[in-house]
């Protein structure tokens, strides 16, 4: 459970302030699915990033599972998000120089994982993304879908609470979007993480059970889908 | 990030920009290089000074004198001395200074045997010889000495008495002679004759040789003091050995009886006969260092001064330091200015992965990790700079061994420079510490940096 309240970021002082997000509250459950639509500049990666504990607000503050993200120590936060999160980005930030078993290997390393079974982890991630045969080639000589499908494996491989992704798919052709977007919906299914997902796509955003729109730094729309359930109920 | 990830990650880091690693350990190399050759340089002379030292002195043994120069090894002391009237024996230092040397007189010699702690005292006998000669061959100059057990020649041909001194009348001949006498071979020589001619020192306290000469009509600047020809057999043949600390040419050894005759012919009407700069003295239980430690401090309440083989080790020892000291400061230099490149080679090195640094502080890298990974990375470059200028060292080193060894004349089974495994590694552990630290403020900026900012893609 993600509860947002109250926040708001400025940039600068005074004169010059600039309101990237205007008290923004929104609450997500877990395993749900989130879209952050608007515009380019409209606050979006910034309120993905206050989300992550990776900036701070100005105002207000983000409660994950019950423990504020804001009152917590830089050490605290960042075990925090090395056992429950990880990130996609529109630039994949895969290391060209370094194996795709060694960039998925990268956050056991960060989390401290110990043991045997990292090896096999890797591995299983690497078989969800269908990459297992270029574990052992640099992630330079790969396509920039199975680029993204790369950083993907990297951030399911610590099975995380929350998966961020800043336009994942910015960078690709639809038809690899859409496979990646399948991927990231069927890991949403298996593994049960919450995925907040970044993005100007309208239709990729009307697969997500809440969709926040913004606008210059506000809420312009806030939609929950209602699950089957209240469908059913609502029927009745 | 567990210290064994962050290793493996930061050598890997480093293979992937591989020339910028080399090319910035190869200054730290040069250092390495120049330390380890002063190192191994360091250990090859105070080991060949060790061996000159203990196969010159005995070190039960202890030079004795009643002169503040006898104890006086390196540096001339700064302090002018005191005249003093007793004091007879006057000698011109080798750069014209005077020098006023205070003997050791036979009732000193008599005390120090009459000590409990000395077991045996043995003059220094300064043969002063006129020259060297056989029938019908040229005359030649030489330096002349009594044999001591404790310093054995290296032969060339003969061979050394199993104990104690020579026998009278013989002599060892320096190889130098050999040819210069006319003989065949060095064998050939042995058992041969030479003659040494010796010259007693011209008194003349009243003046009464002076003025019979002029009542003879002779003129009085033609009188020679009167000289002696004493011949000896060639009993060895002497050679320079690897360890002589002699540095011009070989003396003639003779035997102490013979050397006590010569020197008191020698000396004879003089301030000097019977009385020595120093004497050599054999301690009790010498070989512990507590009974020379002792007899020294006895000795020195007594007023007498002394020289351990210790102690004149210690001063070779000092200028061998200093010296060393010299060189590496070079190495030191070269490893200071080292620490700029891997200091700017490391923040370049941060710049160009400023996406690499925000994702992993994204997914949670803590400060002290990232500060640890770039600081190892420099650490890395340190070990390769270490590991590359000691590895030189040897390369170049061991191969050129024999040749400075001939070139110096150190003579068989010396070498100049001796590599030791633990100070090499010693030294790369070092390199590694100082590029580490070297590393430091890359590595904070980089901890310090703001992830969002490395992460914004527009
Ligand atoms: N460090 C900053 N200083 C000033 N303005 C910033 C800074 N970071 C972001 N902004 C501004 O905040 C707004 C929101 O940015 P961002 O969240 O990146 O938008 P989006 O991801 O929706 O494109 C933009 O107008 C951007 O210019
Ligand atoms: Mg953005």
């Amino acid at each position: 459970m993600i509860e947002v309240a109250n926040i708001t970021k400025t940039y600068g002082k005074k004169d010059s302030a600039f309101t990237a997000l205007d008290d923004i509250s929104l609450s997500i459950k877990d395993g749900a699915t989130v879209a952050i639509i608007g515009k380019s500049g409209s606050g979006k990666s910034t309120l993905m990033h206050i989300m992550s504990g990776l900036d701070t607000p100005s105002d207000g503050h983000v409660t994950v599972d019950g423990t504020v993200l804001q009152q917590m120590k830089p050490k605290q936060i960042d075990a925090f998000r090395a056992e429950q999160m990880s990130f996609i980005f529109q630039a994949f930030f895969v290391e060209g120089n370094q194996t795709c078993y060694q960039n998925v290997m990268l956050p056991l390393e960060i989390a401290e994982v110990r043991g045997r079974d990292r090896k096999q982890r890797v591995m299983d991630a690497l078989a969800a993304v269908d990459l297992s045969e270029k574990a052992n080639s640099r992630a330079r000589n790969l396509s920039g879908g199975q680029k993204q499908r790369l950083a993907i494996a990297r951030a399911i491989v610590n099975r995380p609470k929350l998966i961020f992704a800043d336009e994942p798919t910015g960078n690709l052709d639809s038809a690899t979007g859409d496979k990646i977007i399948d991927l990231l919906f069927s890991i949403n299914k298996t593994l049960g993480s919450t995925l907040v997902i970044v993005t100007h796509d309208d239709e990729l955003a009307a697969r997500c059970k809440i969709q926040v729109r913004l606008k210059d730094g506000k809420i312009d729309s806030l939609v929950t889908k209602p699950t089957r359930k209240t469908v059913a109920r609502a029927k009745k | 990030m567990r210290i064994q990830d962050t290793i493996r990650r930061s050598g890997r880091s480093l293979r992937s920009a591989k020339l910028r690693t080399v090319l910035t350990s190869l200054a730290i190399a040069v250092g390495g290089f120049t330390l380890t050759i002063t190192l191994a340089a360091g250990n090859g002379i105070r080991e060949y000074t060790d061996r000159l030292v203990t196969s010159n002195f005995d070190s039960s043994e202890l030079i004795v004198g009643r002169d503040k120069e006898v104890s006086n090894t390196g540096a001339p002391s700064t302090e002018p001395k005191e005249y003093d009237e007793s004091v007879t024996s006057m000698a011109i230092g080798g750069d014209g200074s005077s020098l006023q040397i205070k003997q050791v007189t036979p009732e000193d010699i008599t005390e120090l045997k009459s000590l409990p702690y000395i077991e045996e005292v043995r003059e220094n006998y300064q043969l002063a010889a006129r020259y060297i000669t056989r029938e019908g061959q040229k005359r030649f100059t030489l330096s002349a000495t009594a044999y001591n057990p404790a310093q054995k020649p290296e032969l060339a041909a003969g061979t050394l008495p199993k104990t104690g001194d020579i026998a009278d009348n013989q002599v060892m001949l320096p190889e130098g002679y050999v040819k210069a006498l006319g003989f065949k071979s060095d064998k050939d020589a042995l058992g041969k004759k030479i003659s040494i001619n010796i010259q007693k020192p011209f008194v003349d306290g009243g003046g009464e040789q002076v003025l019979a000469a002029i009542r003879n009509g002779v003129d009085p600047r033609t009188l020679q003091p009167e000289s002696q020809m004493r011949t000896f057999t060639i009993a060895a043949i002497t050679k320079k050995a690897a360890t002589s600390i002699n540095f011009g040419t070989l003396p003639v050894l003779v035997s102490t009886n013979d050397a006590k005759q010569m020197y008191d012919y020698t000396t004879e009407g003089t301030p000097s006969y019977d009385k020595y700069t120093y004497v050599y003295v054999r301690v009790k239980d010498g070989e512990k260092q507590a009974s020379i430690d002792a007899a020294q401090a006895d000795l020195k309440a007594k007023k007498y001064f002394t020289m351990s083989s210790k102690e004149i080790q210690q001063s070779i020892t000092q200028i061998v330091n200093i010296l060393q000291a010299l060189v590496g400061v070079f190495g030191l230099i070269t490893v200071i200015a080292s620490v700029f490149g891997i200091v700017n080679t490391q923040y370049i090195s941060v710049l160009e992965r400023i996406r690499e640094i925000g994702l992993m502080k994204a997914l949670g890298m803590r400060k002290r990790d990232l500060r640890r990974l770039f600081m190892l990375e420099a650490g890395w470059i340190g070990f390769l700079g270490g590991a590359i200028g000691s590895a030189g060292a040897l390369l170049v080193g061991i191969p050129l061994n024999p040749w400075i060894t001939k070139k110096l004349d150190l003579g068989e089974g010396n070498s100049l420079l001796i590599f030791r495994p633990s100070q090499i590694a010693a030294l790369i552990v070092g390199l590694m510490i100082v590029a580490i630290l070297a590393g430091y403020l890359p590595a904070r900026k980089a901890a310090k940096m703001d992830p969002i900012e490395a992460l914004r893609t527009e």
